[in-house]
This record gives C-alpha cells, structure tokens and sequence, in this order.
C-alpha cells in the first residue's frame, strides 16, 4: 500500500507469511493524522501474528520524529498489552541514524530487540571481499577493460551523463570509466567497507577526485529515483541469491530513457587448449558448486531475459571473451590462480572429497599451463547486456 | 520561493552557504522542511567520504530543526539557515522570528540537551508521549546525532539555534 497524502514517497506493507511488517521511503508527516492508515495497519499486523513480528525499516529512507513517535507508542503499547509478544526492528546498517534512534526502544521494552543488517547477509559474499583477493580483481578490470572500453559506448555511455555503478567492488572501473568518458557524476555503490576503503585510497594516491564511493546495499539503495543515465552492475547478478531484486533496483535509479548495463559470464565455457578435457570438468563443476552458494555463474546468456522481465527494452546483448593474447598471458595466468585458491577454499568449505578437490584444481592448473603455453589459446567468456529504461 | 543561496563568513568554521526566506512563505508549506533539508544536505555533502550517506544523515538532523521553527515561528522576518563546516563537523546556524517569551523555553530547552540526563529525558519522552514535543526533538538531536546544541538571542524576537553535527566519523557515516 502507499500512504495517503505522501503518493510514492512511503510504502508500508504486511506479509502474515513471514510476519514482517515493512515501512520504505521518507516519512515525514506534519501530524499524525496524515499517516493514521499505516498507523492502523501497524495495530493490524500485531494483531494477526504469534510469537514474532518483524518491523522491517531497512529501506526507510527518513522518517520523521512525529511518525517515529507515532510507530513507537502503537509497538509500546502492543509489549504492554501482549506479554506473549516479541518485537524484532531490522535496521540497516547504510540508514546509520534507523539503527540510532531504534535501537533505545530495547532498553525501554525488553520485548523488543533491534538487529542490524549489513553484508553478512549475503551468502557466501566474503570470499569475494578477502583483500587478498583486490589484485585478481584488478587484474580481471584490466583484461576486461580492454574490450568494454569499445562496446560501453553501444550500450550509452558517453561523455556528461550521469553513471553510477553499482556493486563497483575496488572501484577500478569507475575510475576507469572518469578516466575515458568523463562523467558528469559518478556514484560508486559498494556493501564493503574494505572495498570501498581501498577504492578511495587509490583514488587518492593516483588524483583521482569526483568519484562518490558509497557503502551501501544494492538492493535497498539509498540512492534516489530516475537520477542517471547510465547504470553499471559488472559480474555481480550472478553472485547475489535474487538478481531480481537488485535489477528492480537498478531499474529504479536509472532515468527513463537511461540505460542499465550488466556483466555476467557463464563459467561452464571457459576454455583452453591444450588440456581442454581437464578444464572443461572443472569449470563445469565450479559453475554446479557455485550454485550450492546461491549463486549463478551460468548467468550471462540469461541477461536478455532477466532484462526484459525487469520491463527494460530495447535490449542489447553481446559476448566477448577475454584471452590469453589481451597483453601479457601472465595476466591471465595470475587471474586463474587466484580462481584456483578462492574456488578450491570454497569447495573444501562446501565438503567436497580431497580427491575432488585435486582435480578441481588441476583443471585451473591446466587453464593456465594453456595461458601460458607458447602456442596455448585460453579464454573465459563474459556477457554485456543494457536495456532502456521505457520512457 | 522568494530564497536566496549565498556564501557567508565566520571564524574558525568555513562557511559552506546561507539560505534565507521569507517566513511567511516557509510556513505556506510543511514540505518546505522536506524539500530545504534534502536540497541543502545534498549540495553540501558532495565532498564528504560518502556523499550518499552523509546526506542522508544531516537532512534527518537538518529537517528536524526546520521543523521546529515551522511549529515555533511566527510570519514576521525571516528564516535564515547557514552552514559552515570544521573537520568532520557541520555547523547549522538556524535563525527564525518566535513569539515573545519563547526565547526562554528554547533557552531551557537547549540547556536541557547538555544535562548528564539528557539520555533519560528523551527515553521518557519517547516511552510516555503521544507526539514529539520540541523539547524532545532537541534532545533527539543530542542522544541521536551526538549535536551540541546553544542558543543565540542576539536578534531578538528572532533566536538562533546554533548545532554542532559530529556526523563524519565512527559510529555515524563512516
């Protein structure tokens, strides 16, 4: 539902399934008669569960000291009445003020207790932020930059838009992007802090200034409504448990007539030869573990469908593959090492078999001894896909 | 709107902007509050570490303040906002026409927020009110914001709050 008086600035809804009562948007009434039906909708959600309510209030953008008053005494009362009733409020941990103001509500009624939610939410997330891992992601940006550099300008980019990318991990392709095409904003969103720490410490070292790195989670953005032009989210649908949810996002920020441009690859076609058996085994097994860890590196040829579900149209979609003749095979080779690592640890994490994991590994080794090989030829194979926001 | 954005000067801070406007015109519309604070934290918030975020957080502090004056001003003069910055601190300087005698219930209203029982103050007025009184709005901005808070009656009838946000750092946008 959206609150009368306030159109498309506040939502409050009820799921009795998962008992989670949610408030969104910016909330901030003169009186509280202007919010009475969500007022009401709070009391009826209380009284339709058992046991648990979740009050959702991650995507609360602001809110208020009038209706935040307001929620209170409705969740106050509800303690005082129900002893068999347990309040549990998520903030998030980007809304820094939610969990602030929150989280006092515990101390004053023991029923209710405040989590904040943050990035170990996300499955599996944390190999993929282990700084030991920042110079394999800079080194995948170089190898990959040399041919988005060419297709971004197909897909919308260009000089005095607006860009934001979204998921922008170390944030090299934004500064990348500046560099090239000279934005006239750039937002990068990322929901680690290491990340972004080390992103804004490069900037630094190497002049770079414009660049807002922001902490933030990219399904529940603080970023406003239609604000850029072009909206960039590299290799990142494909690790995230609901690519849906994050495109519905990016379909958000994004301008009417703006594009959003995403990444993806399909690791089962990753390549090389010789020794092509061994290394097909592995990624084919690698694309099947990965899916243990809610996750879908298949999902490149994918794009054009979840694009067009997402209701973008005008829907562009290509493949290039990255190989071992894009500058110094090394490069290459340092790429799938640090797959092998990071893939072997998460297998192990997974309980494979030792056996298992030898060969797993192996089909890497083989991958770079292919790099590497003076005749050797070894690719990995990724997909850009846009889509127009209609306007 | 009949508001202007212009630089201003003060020691030790440096002035980020100032906006005035006609009273009367800012009470025509409880939005403004709304409008104003996003506006003015999005403008001075572009080179902070997180832009984004910092924004967010200082149009929450900011909007309360203009919604106090809305509910505490009166039509005559002007409401005059600036901005000034030191460090990781904002300076909201927040002057606006009140009703005669009010300028003592800020006073004691603002003194309450440096009490050592502010905390206390504001969980009982969250625990026990049906709507937020100024008072409480005031020591939401201490407990919440960790603002330092003091009043300026140089102008009188006009007053003027003048906030201190601590709102780059640990625990806040960082």
């Amino acid at each position: 539902m959206i609150a009368a008086g306030l159109p498309q600035r506040f939502k409050v809804g009820f799921d009795p399934n998962s008992q989670i009562f949610s408030l969104a948007g910016t909330i901030r009434p003169r009186s509280i008669d202007e919010i009475a039906e969500s007022i009401h909708a709070l009391r009826e959600a209380i009284d339709a569960v058992r046991g648990v309510l979740y009050i959702d209030v991650k995507r609360l953008i602001q809110m208020n000291n009038t209706a935040f008053q307001a929620f209170i005494r409705v969740a106050l009362d509800a303690c005082r009445e129900r002893s068999d009733l347990r309040l549990v409020i998520v903030t998030s941990s980007v809304v820094s003020w939610t969990t602030r103001m929150f989280r006092h509500l515990s101390t004053i009624e023991p029923q209710i207790s405040v989590e904040v939610y943050d990035s170990m939410f996300y499955p599996g997330q944390d190999y993929f932020e282990d700084t030991s891992f920042i110079p394999i992601l800079r080194a995948q940006t170089k190898l990959t930059w040399r041919h988005e550099r060419t297709i971004l300008p197909r897909h919308g980019m260009r000089p005095g838009i607006a860009v934001a990318d979204i998921c922008c991990g170390i944030g090299d392709f934004a500064v990348l992007a500046q560099k090239e095409f000279q934005p006239a904003r750039i937002v990068a969103l990322d929901h680690s802090k290491p990340s972004l720490a080390y992103a804004r410490t490069v900037a630094a070292e190497f002049g770079v200034t414009g660049i807002e790195y922001t902490y933030g989670d990219a399904s529940e953005m603080l970023l406003e409504d239609n604000q850029f032009d072009f909206v960039a989210c590299r290799h990142s649908l494909q690790i995230f448990n609901q690519p849906e949810l994050l495109l519905k996002e990016l379909y958000r920020i994004v301008k009417p007539g703006g594009r959003v441009y995403i990444t993806n690859e399909k690791n089962s076609h990753c390549l090389g030869e010789p020794r092509a058996q061994s290394i097909q085994w592995t990624y084919n097994e690698l694309a099947r573990l990965l899916s243990h860890f809610e996750m879908d590196v298949e999902l490149g040829p994918k794009s054009r469908r979840y694009l067009a579900d997402a209701g973008f149209d005008d829907i562009l979609v290509e493949s290039f593959m990255v190989t071992n003749l894009d500058g110094d095979p090394q490069d290459f080779a340092d790429i799938i090492a640090g797959w092998e690592k990071m893939f072997a640890a998460m297998a192990a994490r997974h309980g494979e078999a030792p056996e298992f994991i030898d060969r797993f590994r192996q089909g890497f080794r083989d991958h770079i001894f292919a790099a590497l090989h003076p005749k050797g030829y070894a690719g990995w194979p990724i997909w850009a896909a846009s889509g127009r926001k209609p306007l | 709107m009949g508001a202007s954005v212009n630089k201003t000067t003060e020691t030790a801070f440096e002035p980020l902007l100032q906006f005035d406007m006609e009273m009367e015109d800012f009470l025509s519309d409880w939005h403004h509050c709304d409008h104003v604070s996003s506006y003015l934290a999005r403008m001075i918030s572009h080179n902070r570490t997180d832009p984004v975020r910092h924004s967010n957080f200082f149009s929450s502090a900011l909007n309360e303040l203009l919604e106090v004056s809305f509910r505490g001003g009166t039509t005559d003069g002007k409401i005059g906002l600036s901005i000034y910055r030191q460090g990781a601190t904002e300076r909201v300087q927040l002057s606006f026409p009140c009703p005669p005698g009010q300028a003592r219930f800020y006073r004691e209203a603002v003194s309450k927020t440096r009490e050592s029982d502010a905390q206390a103050r504001y969980l009982d007025a969250i625990s026990n009110d049906l709507a937020p009184s100024r008072e409480s709005v005031l020591l939401d901005l201490a407990v919440n914001y960790d603002a330092r808070l003091r009043l300026d009656e140089d102008a009188a009838p006009a007053i003027t709050l003048i906030v201190d946000l601590p709102l780059e750092g640990e625990g806040m946008v960082s």
